[in-house]
């Protein structure tokens, strides 16, 4: 069997975060290909629920990264982004969601090294840790499984 | 009618056979919350005795919250592929439901064949076995007996069993009822009388007056009053036995998905609204007055049945406490 | 009880309200509410420690606005309420007439919204030990466990909303559950759309939740929900100092920053 490749989406800001992605990129930085990336005026514009469509359509991890504090391109987006970080991770560790799966990071225009490899070092991460299938038996299973038992009996 | 015995001792072995004979017997269990809800259960250990009602109807044995109507893939040669395998639908049987939800069931076949059947819930219903419990202990919210209804009718049960003693009276109304009867374990009876075994529920109201009233009743100024607790969620509609409103949902992408048949609630204030924006029940008073119309009298107009059957649900479960015997009888008052 | 009702009473009289919203027993005997339009009504007036309903989310109702001078009868859940409510300009088109009832068994009517104010912040609540003795408990466990009580719990959740039908914060004419262009969350009631639902239901309420709790006293299939938000509400007051339902004027958690929030988490 081939390795698993494991699919990360990265929710980026397009002031800092993608033009980082972008140095790495025209400095020929190689980091890993797992990453797509989606790119956001502002890391105040990436709602959470968009991390949660991320892992119900099939992410296997996920990046959210921005401006360091104080570079924020709209002075503030970041901050308020980093508050709804802290509740929102707060309440999937609660409900028991991997959180490990989710990365936040200040990468700024400058850090094209710096984001290459965190893109490699989460893609590590999630290989190591495999598929992300916590979703996936969720819905319906109970009528399902119940049938399958039933005809089986 | 076929009438036997069983002794309490043999329900247990009863109910075993049931599930060993490979039905899904679904059964009222006490969970943590202390709300007693309708499970698959394995055996008759987990099933709890010691109930007045469930929390919600066992009408999703049949009429399930989330129907799945058919599922598509997309295949290489960009044609679809389409499924909608019913053929897995178990022998089901509900055990424990009350008298008030077995009589349930024939509204909901009512509504579901009598024009245009519906094969899914034929199918469902085919298949479903219901052996209802007589109740012997009723609350403030029970009110069956004002609709025409008692703790101990036979109607919609295959097989009603009333604790007497110990030993059950059992009622065998159907040939469905009479094949999961195991014979070995009941021995025939003559009629008794069941009366004393029974809850008393009071009549809140009599059906004979409200019929006559309720035909004006729509113009009636005390809709307003009586909905104004109401805060338009779906409680009610979900744990009535005979609510039979839903709504079509397509799920997935251009490549596979699957249409569902949700539940749905008069409630909801959604549910009339239409694409321009315009709401014919445009607030809660209206919403609330069509629930309560609909049990009481276009039912009646429909299929000649009140659709309420007086199992109390909606009112234990009502966040603000609404009281559907209360608001009848006011927006009735001569 | 008498004196509340002579008090209610009084403010009918001098046309002060012509809708007071309260509590009255119902058959079941337990404190259900009730809506008094006129004076003869008064006499089913009760408040125990029982009324346990927050009754301001009713003042976000159409056919209750429409009363113009409306009377609350308010636990210290519901005054939490209006102090929070109030703050998001929320009252501009009713006038209202609060009312309480003290551990003295005294009736306060309160002149205006700053005494509110002070009362709750004299009578600031806890949080309920029951709930922190199940969060507790829920810490304890491992992730995976606990991933599954809550999708267990989840599976359960029919969608009828009642959640957010009850919720004093929840009053957006249009909800994200009823956008289907995206459509955010799915409409059938399956786990993970369940789950969902649930997760962004706290986070709109983050910093705005205070904490009455209603929405898990009322779900029909027992789903503890006001957890999410008593975690969040603890979270916050520790992260940030915010309470919520607190102040008058002042931002609340989610609208406000500090450049030296801590995190350990930003890599």
């Amino acid at each position: 069997m081939s390795e698993f490749e494991p699919k990360i989406v990265a929710f980026v800001c397009n002031w800092c975060t993608y033009a980082g992605a972008d140095l790495a990129g025209t400095s020929r930085t190689q980091y890993a290909s797992n990453v797509r990336i989606v790119r956001f005026p502002c890391t105040g514009r990436i709602d959470f629920m968009l991390l949660m469509k991320a892992f119900e359509n099939g992410a296997d991890g996920v990046i959210v990264s921005g401006c360091h504090p104080n570079d924020c391109h709209y002075t503030s987006g970041n901050f308020h982004a980093r508050r709804r970080w802290i509740v929102f991770r707060s309440i999937l560790d609660l409900i028991g969601f991997d959180t490990d799966r989710i990365t936040f990071s200040w990468v700024s225009a400058a850090e094209g090294k710096k984001w290459a490899n965190l893109v490699d070092e989460v893609t590590d991460k999630i290989k190591a840790k495999g598929p992300f299938t916590d979703l996936d038996k969720l819905d319906g299973v109970q009528l399902k499984e119940l049938y399958d038992e039933a005809i089986t009996k | 009618m076929e009438i036997k015995t069983i002794t309490s001792a043999n329900i247990p072995v009863f109910f075993n056979n049931l599930v060993k004979s490979g039905k899904v017997v679904v059964a009222p269990v006490l969970k943590k919350s202390g709300k007693v809800f309708f499970e698959s259960v394995q055996s008759y250990d987990q099933v709890s005795t010691d109930y007045i009602q469930t929390a919600f109807s066992a009408k999703s044995v049949v009429f399930p919250e989330v129907e799945e109507l058919f599922s598509y893939t997309k295949k290489e040669d960009g044609d679809f592929e389409f499924r909608n395998d019913m053929s897995n639908v178990p022998e089901t049987v509900i055990w424990g439901l009350r008298p008030c939800d077995s009589s349930a069931f024939n509204y909901l076949t009512d509504f579901f064949l009598k024009e245009n059947p519906d094969t899914y819930f034929k199918l469902r219903k085919e298949r479903t076995t219901l052996i209802s419990v007589s109740c012997a202990k009723a609350d403030a919210a029970c009110f069956c007996t004002s609709v025409g209804l008692n703790p101990g009718n036979v109607t919609g049960s295959d097989i009603l069993l009333t604790a007497m003693g110990d030993s059950y009276y059992v009622e065998i109304s159907t040939e469905k009822g009479k094949s999961v009867i195991d014979t070995a374990l009941f021995t025939d009876s003559t009629e008794k009388s069941k009366e004393e075994f029974l809850a008393k529920v009071e009549t809140k109201f009599s059906m004979d007056e409200i019929r006559e009233r309720i035909q004006t009743a729509y113009d009636s100024a005390e809709w307003k009053h009586e909905s104004m607790g109401c805060l338009g969620c779906g409680a009610c509609a979900f744990s009535c036995p005979t609510c039979t409103c839903f709504d079509i949902q397509d799920e997935g992408s251009q490549e596979s998905g699957k249409r569902l048949r949700c539940w749905d609630a008069c409630g909801f204030g959604q549910f009339t609204r239409h694409a321009s924006g315009h709401n014919p029940k445009s607030n809660q008073t209206a919403r609330r007055r069509q629930r309560l119309m609909h049990k009481f009298k276009y039912s009646v107009e429909n299929f000649g049945i009140v659709s309420c059957v007086g199992c109390g649900r909606c009112i234990r479960v009502c966040p603000a406490h609404l009281n559907i015997f209360e608001n009848i009888l006011n927006v009735t008052k001569a | 009880m008498k004196l509340l009702q002579n008090k209610v009473a009084e403010l009918f009289e001098n046309g002060t309200i012509n809708l007071m919203i309260g509590f009255k027993e119902a058959l079941t005997k337990q404190p259900v509410p009730c809506f008094i339009e006129k004076a003869s009504e008064i006499e089913q007036l009760i408040y125990t420690k029982d009324c346990k309903n927050n009754l301001s989310v009713y003042l976000h109702k159409p056919e209750v606005k429409q009363a113009g001078k409306i009377g609350i009868l308010a636990n210290i859940a519901t005054l939490r309420a209006l102090v929070q409510l109030t703050s998001e300009n929320q009252f501009w088109d009713i006038e209202k007439t609060v009312l309480t009832v003290n551990d003295k068994e005294e009736v306060i009517v309160f002149s205006d919204m700053e005494e509110v104010e002070a009362y709750v912040q004299a009578n600031f609540p806890e949080f309920s030990e029951e709930d922190l003795k199940l969060l507790d408990y829920l810490e304890s466990l491992s992730r995976e466990d606990r991933w599954k009580y809550w999708t267990e719990q989840f599976s359960a959740c029919i969608k009828c909303y009642a959640c957010r039908a009850v919720c004093p914060m929840c009053y957006c004419p249009q909800c994200t559950v009823e956008c289907n262009q995206p459509q955010w969350i799915k409409t059938s009631a399956q786990t993970t759309g369940n789950l969902e639902w649930h997760i962004m239901r706290a986070m709109h309420l983050a910093g705005r939740c205070i904490n009455c709790g209603e929405c898990g006293r009322i779900c029909p299939v027992g789903i503890p929900v006001h957890l999410l938000t008593v975690k969040m509400n603890q979270d916050l007051f520790k992260e940030f100092g915010t309470k919520s339902g607190f102040a008058l004027k002042g931002d609340y958690a989610l609208n406000s920053f500090k450049p030296d929030d801590k995190e350990g988490f930003i890599k």
